[in-house]
């Protein structure tokens, strides 16, 4: 989040037609520019972003600093390739941009796309190197395109000249598969030495690798939270429903299974909300009508919803791992016996369920449900027989 | 503590002149050319701590003895004069320029500016001596800007103690924070009574 201005000097030189980069080297670097642009506006609203480029007929300042991406984005169209890039020209020219930038406040910093050919000295390199510091400008350089011993050496010394407390940076990118904004999402450049853009990046990151857009559901979350939110959470509750469905659907001798498959012992509160699951699944089969049966696991599900959804997904995985090892359900068969019968956890959902006139009311308020139909007479009957048997059996135990 | 000034001590108490460190906005101050980022903010101290460099100084880089101070204040001050200490072995700065009420000054700008005023420094490593400010160029000043640009052949240049003396008025140069800007004119918002229904205006 820190406060920005950055000047992006691009090399428009001879050597950007080179196609070593997919597609060529300057479509690789003007991905990459686009995508610095973003980042660095996303990561602050007020930081501004300029452009310039230091190859052609001389060094052109395309864009002064600004924080309008569309300016920056039209003036990346309809460059041209030619000439030889000048590099220290270039880094002179974009600190006099910044120095005349509207926001003092801001913190000044270059970041410079080296492609070609580096054609001055190391010594006037670090000498410039040493103003910019002077005058606390951070510096990034973006070391691709001819690979040369000396051009690393003399870009080296230049960051090395530059940096101050680390916020001055070099990322060397080969030629290869591997997109060369790919490779500087990963890199101090975006992540702005660890806090601030990682976000941006990472979302990003997430694009580049899915592909489409990237984010969950079509929706940035960093522009619409909440909208990202709840799209997250009906996706979630429609699972959990379908999951709930499927299971409605297994036959009762899997019953068992999921019974043996739920949490550990410790959990005494899932595994209630397990047996009460699978008892009132007992009730839907007993009824053996669709509509109340869904009633009833809505009703179910309602009442507790965020632990039987857990446990619905925990019971599907696991029955396969039981079904595995049989003396393994047998273990959990008998834990879970004695878990039926420890009342020390017992859920709202089963007082809520005891309270019969909490139910005929919200039965009421269900569409299409008659309080008075006699299979939902039993089935409230039932259910208030259940809350008594398992006091009993705790008594028993006792 | 011995003042070490030609007048004797028993009627005034000098730290109490040199309070007009209480009024820098200390978080802001910034310098150009310091060696360790920050080292800037332990210059400022009481009068007493002058010489006590427990908290470290500034220090410009290797072989480069120029270094701006930028002292934004918590506001308006009138500057009657200025005290510095330096380091030993030539760190200390031979001259200072001053500008006020000036933001965002780098080097290029601070040698081609005109100052306000300067000043040839000597080695004052004990505290004593002070420089005197044209007042009258001095009043309201909001932030001030030092500007050394050379100093007793160091390699680097060193500065233990910026003091100020003076006095602060309570005037304050703030920029307005919180104002809501309209992009279009919303007519609700600026009903008059005669709309709404009327008022009774009393003439007296």
């Amino acid at each position: 989040m820190v406060l920005e201005a950055t000047m992006i000097c691009i090399d428009n030189s001879e050597w950007m037609r080179n196609g070593d980069y997919s597609p060529t080297r300057f479509q690789a670097q003007a991905d990459a520019v686009n995508l610095i642009c973003g980042a660095k506006t996303q990561s602050n609203p007020e930081n501004t972003v300029g452009v310039l480029t230091m190859a052609g007929k001389g060094v052109r300042v395309l864009v002064t600093p600004t924080s309008d991406l569309g300016k920056i984005l039209a003036c990346m169209h309809g460059l041209e390739i030619g000439g030889e890039m000048n590099l220290a020209a270039g880094i002179q020219v974009a600190q006099l941009a910044l120095k005349h930038r509207q926001n003092k406040k801001q913190q000044q910093r270059i970041i410079v796309f080296a492609g070609g050919p580096v054609k001055y000295d190391k010594k006037v390199l670090e000498m410039i190197g040493k103003k910019l510091k002077k005058n606390s400008v951070a510096l990034d350089v973006v070391n691709f395109g001819e690979e040369d011993e000396a051009k690393t050496e003399k870009l080296e010394a230049l960051v090395a000249a530059v940096n101050n407390n680390d916020s001055s940076h070099i990322v060397h990118v080969p030629a290869g598969s591997n997109a060369l904004s790919d490779v500087l999402l990963s890199t101090p450049i975006f992540t702005g030495d660890g806090e601030g853009g990682s976000g941006f990046a990472a979302a990003a990151a997430a694009a580049a690798a899915g592909g489409v857009s990237g984010f969950d559901f079509g929706v940035d979350p960093n522009l619409d939270p909440e909208l990202a939110l709840a799209l997250r959470v009906s996706m979630e509750e429609e699972r959990a429903r379908q999951e709930a469905a499927a299971k409605k659907a297994a036959d009762d001798s899997s019953k068992q299974d999921k019974e043996g498959a739920s949490s550990s012992q410790d959990a005494t509160m899932s595994e209630n909300v397990a047996t009460s699951a699978s008892e009132s699944e007992n009730k839907k089969d007993d009824l053996m009508d669709d509509e109340n049966a869904l009633l009833q696991q809505a009703l179910a599900m309602s009442m507790d919803d965020p632990a039987t959804t857990t446990v619905n997904t925990r019971d599907t995985d696991m029955s396969e791992a039981a079904a595995d090892d049989q003396d393994l359900a047998l273990a959990l068969q008998l834990s879970v016996q004695e878990g039926a019968k420890d009342q020390s956890g017992e859920t709202d959902m089963g007082k809520l369920l005891a309270d019969q006139s909490f139910v005929s009311s919200v039965l009421a308020s269900l569409p299409g449900v008659d309080p008075n139909d006699p299979s939902v007479k039993d089935l409230l009957a039932s259910m208030q027989n259940q809350p008594e048997k398992k006091d009993e059996d705790k008594e028993e135990d006792k | 503590m011995a003042c070490l000034h030609d007048h004797s001590c028993e009627d005034h108490d000098c730290s109490s002149d040199w309070s007009l460190y209480k009024h820098i906005d200390i978080p802001k101050v910034s310098a150009l050319n310091e060696a360790v980022p920050g080292s800037v903010k332990s210059v400022f101290k009481a009068w007493e701590q002058r010489l006590s460099s427990s908290e470290g100084f500034l220090e410009s880089n290797e072989g480069d003895p120029e270094l701006i101070v930028f002292i934004p204040f918590t506001s308006d001050v009138k500057i009657k004069s200025i005290s510095i200490v330096g380091g030993a072995d030539g760190t200390s700065p031979i001259k200072m320029r001053a500008f006020i009420n000036r933001e965002g000054i780098d080097f290029s700008d601070a040698q081609s500016m005109q100052a306000v005023q300067e000043w040839d420094l000597a080695e004052n490593l004990q505290g004593v001596l002070e420089y005197q400010t044209r007042y009258s160029r001095f009043q309201g000043v909001g932030n001030l800007t030092l500007h050394f640009p050379d100093n007793y052949g160091g390699d680097t240049s060193r500065i233990q103690y910026i003091g100020l003396k003076g006095e602060a008025t309570q005037l304050k140069r703030d920029v307005v924070a919180t104002i809501v800007y309209e992009l279009m004119p919303n007519p609700s918002d600026h009903k008059t009574k005669s709309e709404t229904g009327g008022g009774m205006s009393h003439v007296e």
